[in-house]
């Protein structure tokens, strides 16, 4: 028995890892973009209505939710960038709330509150790895690039960013839409993994477990969103009595977490580091 | 693609910087609802020499230097490197055209190192396309690895070799004027502003500011200095503009511009 469970939370894990991703690289450019769990249902439905519905293929299926993200993402950059910080936060919280009405009313396309049931698992936690990996090499070359400079210049201060030739709106939108195709093809994963959808999984807790995890693995690393998501995983399990509380789990921790380490988790071990190397050198 | 780029970015550094443009100030006017900061100003800003830009608190300089970097928009005028328009244009398309500044309060990325701070002053010249950065191709990470070459290179010219690794926030206030000046020269500017480069320094640390100006000026680069430091300008200027209340009461070489009584009025005070 044992084994099995452990897989399973491993498969969690995995899936939540890709969610915070979808978070991570918008908060890295300074984009307070909250509509990750938008693209993980946008991703979610079309993987689940083209193979439920139109026997479509795995890998089609998902690569469709993918470019799906892709493409809501780009057009939803557009009326988004000229929105800074708590307004965007807002306008993506909106979204949100769109793609869930659409989940519950649309009824004809997504089961409305029964949400689509009966799809066949056909993702198992190899294809979830491989999945990962692409994401984290992803994330791992933007972070050595100028794409990945330029983002953290915009992120700490967008005056600076322009006066070095970088334009703050291009980079926002880049990780708006690496954002989208990353939530597209989680929540396509998924989809393919937990047998059914239904609307409100994609709502505020699953927004908020993402946020947590950034905010506490950290956001300026790329080890940050897996250690963050590491201990929301885990940390239920450890305390089971406690699992039927998750949000309240996440709440205390990010309260602490807020007040400790204000840089998350990897980013201040990271920090600490730099700090003490530098006081060797100087 | 690869090889050519490569070449580019090697030649960027044997060569001087850019071809050598002035700006060219014509008219330039900034209001605030009823209030006019700054009043149909014009001077140029050529370069192979340092111009100085000075005046009382609250002149009109740093709104100057916002509208010439494209921080904020002109009400009246025009703003010409050579020949090319900025006066409408983005500060990013400002900067990319070839001019960079440092800043009044210091900006540096404090959570980042000196040698970070000073390697995002590359992206001007990087060439390595959106794909290759993605998909961590070899045009990108071999790019990085370049431009953090000639990071280090520079740390070592501002004598900032043993900075390199500490996180720029926590340096001493003079050592952050340098990684900004470092930043705003990686860049490979055509113009150079800087917006009081030597405030709170002692005088031989300005001096030795100071020295490496008028270097970057003998090579070429069109330098614009707001100071308030009287006799550093006077020492470095080929030419001063003073302004006053929003608009340009003098110019000229630094001994005339100074004996002049407009400027003794408006600047030193009358007393």
């Amino acid at each position: 028995m044992g084994l099995g469970v452990y897989q399973s939370l491993f498969d969690v894990f995995l899936l939540n890892c890709g969610f915070a991703f979808s978070q991570f690289i918008v908060l890295r450019a300074g984009v307070f973009s909250i509509a990750s769990a938008a693209y993980a249902g946008i991703g979610g439905y079309a993987t689940a209505i083209l193979v439920t519905r139109y026997g479509v293929s795995a890998p089609v299926a998902v690569a469709a939710a993918t470019a799906l993200g892709l493409i809501v993402a780009g057009v939803l950059s557009i009326p988004l960038a000229r929105l800074r910080g708590v307004y965007q936060a807002i306008a993506t919280l909106a979204f949100v709330e769109i793609v869930v009405s659409l989940g519950f009313y649309a009824e004809d396309l997504t089961g409305g509150a029964m949400g689509i049931n009966g799809i066949p698992k056909l993702v198992g936690t190899g294809t979830l790895c491989v999945a990962l990996g692409a994401v984290l090499y992803l994330m791992v070359a933007i972070d050595r690039s100028g794409l990945g400079r330029a983002f953290d210049t915009v992120r700490q201060d967008e005056t600076v960013a322009g006066s070095l030739g970088i334009s703050v709106q291009r980079s926002h939108a880049i990780a708006f839409i690496i954002s989208g195709g990353i939530g597209g093809l989680f929540g396509g994963l998924q989809s393919l993994y937990v047998y059914s959808i239904e609307p409100q999984q994609f709502g505020f807790a699953l927004l908020v477990s993402m946020l947590a995890s950034i905010v506490l693995g950290g956001r300026g690393t790329v080890i940050g969103p897996i250690i963050g998501t590491a201990i929301l995983t885990a940390l239920p399990e450890l305390a089971r009595p406690l699992a039927e509380n998750r949000p309240l789990i996440h709440g205390l921790l990010l309260i602490v977490i807020i007040n400790y380490l204000p840089h998350g988790v990897a980013d201040s071990l990271a920090l600490l580091r730099r700090r003490r190397r530098a006081a060797n050198a100087v | 693609m690869e090889w050519p780029i490569l070449w580019r970015s090697c030649a960027v550094d044997a060569a001087p910087p850019m071809p050598s443009e002035t700006l060219t100030l014509r008219h330039v006017t900034k209001r605030f609802g009823g209030v006019t900061a700054v009043s149909d100003v014009s001077f140029d800003i050529p370069p192979g020499r340092i111009t100085g830009l000075i005046g009382p608190n609250g002149a009109g300089k740093s709104t100057l230097v916002n509208m010439i970097a494209g921080v904020l928009t002109l009400s009246e005028g025009d703003i010409r490197l050579g020949s090319r328009l900025l006066s409408q244009a983005p500060a990013f398309e400002v900067a990319r055209s070839g001019i960079a500044r440092t800043f009044q309060n210091i900006r540096l990325l404090a959570e980042a190192s000196v040698l970070d701070n000073v390697l995002v002053g590359f992206h001007r010249l990087e060439r390595a396309s959106l794909a290759s950065h993605l998909l961590g191709l070899p045009a990108s990470w071999r790019e990085t690895r370049d431009l953090r070459a000639r990071a280090r290179d520079l740390l070592n010219r501002f004598g900032m070799q043993r900075y390199a690794e500490y996180p720029a926030g926590g340096l001493s206030y003079g050592h952050q004027r340098r990684v900004e000046m470092m930043r705003a020269l990686a860049t490979q500017p055509r113009l150079l502003m800087l917006d009081e480069p030597v405030a709170g320094m002692n005088d031989v640390e300005a001096a030795e500011l100071g020295d490496i100006f008028a270097s970057l000026a003998r090579d070429g680069m069109a330098v614009l200095l707001i100071e308030h430091n009287v006799p550093f300008v006077m020492r470095l200027c080929a030419e001063i503009n003073v302004l006053d209340t929003g608009r340009l009461i003098a110019s000229g070489p630094p001994g005339t511009v100074m004996r002049d009584p407009a400027v003794i009025a408006a600047y030193l005070g009358t007393g």
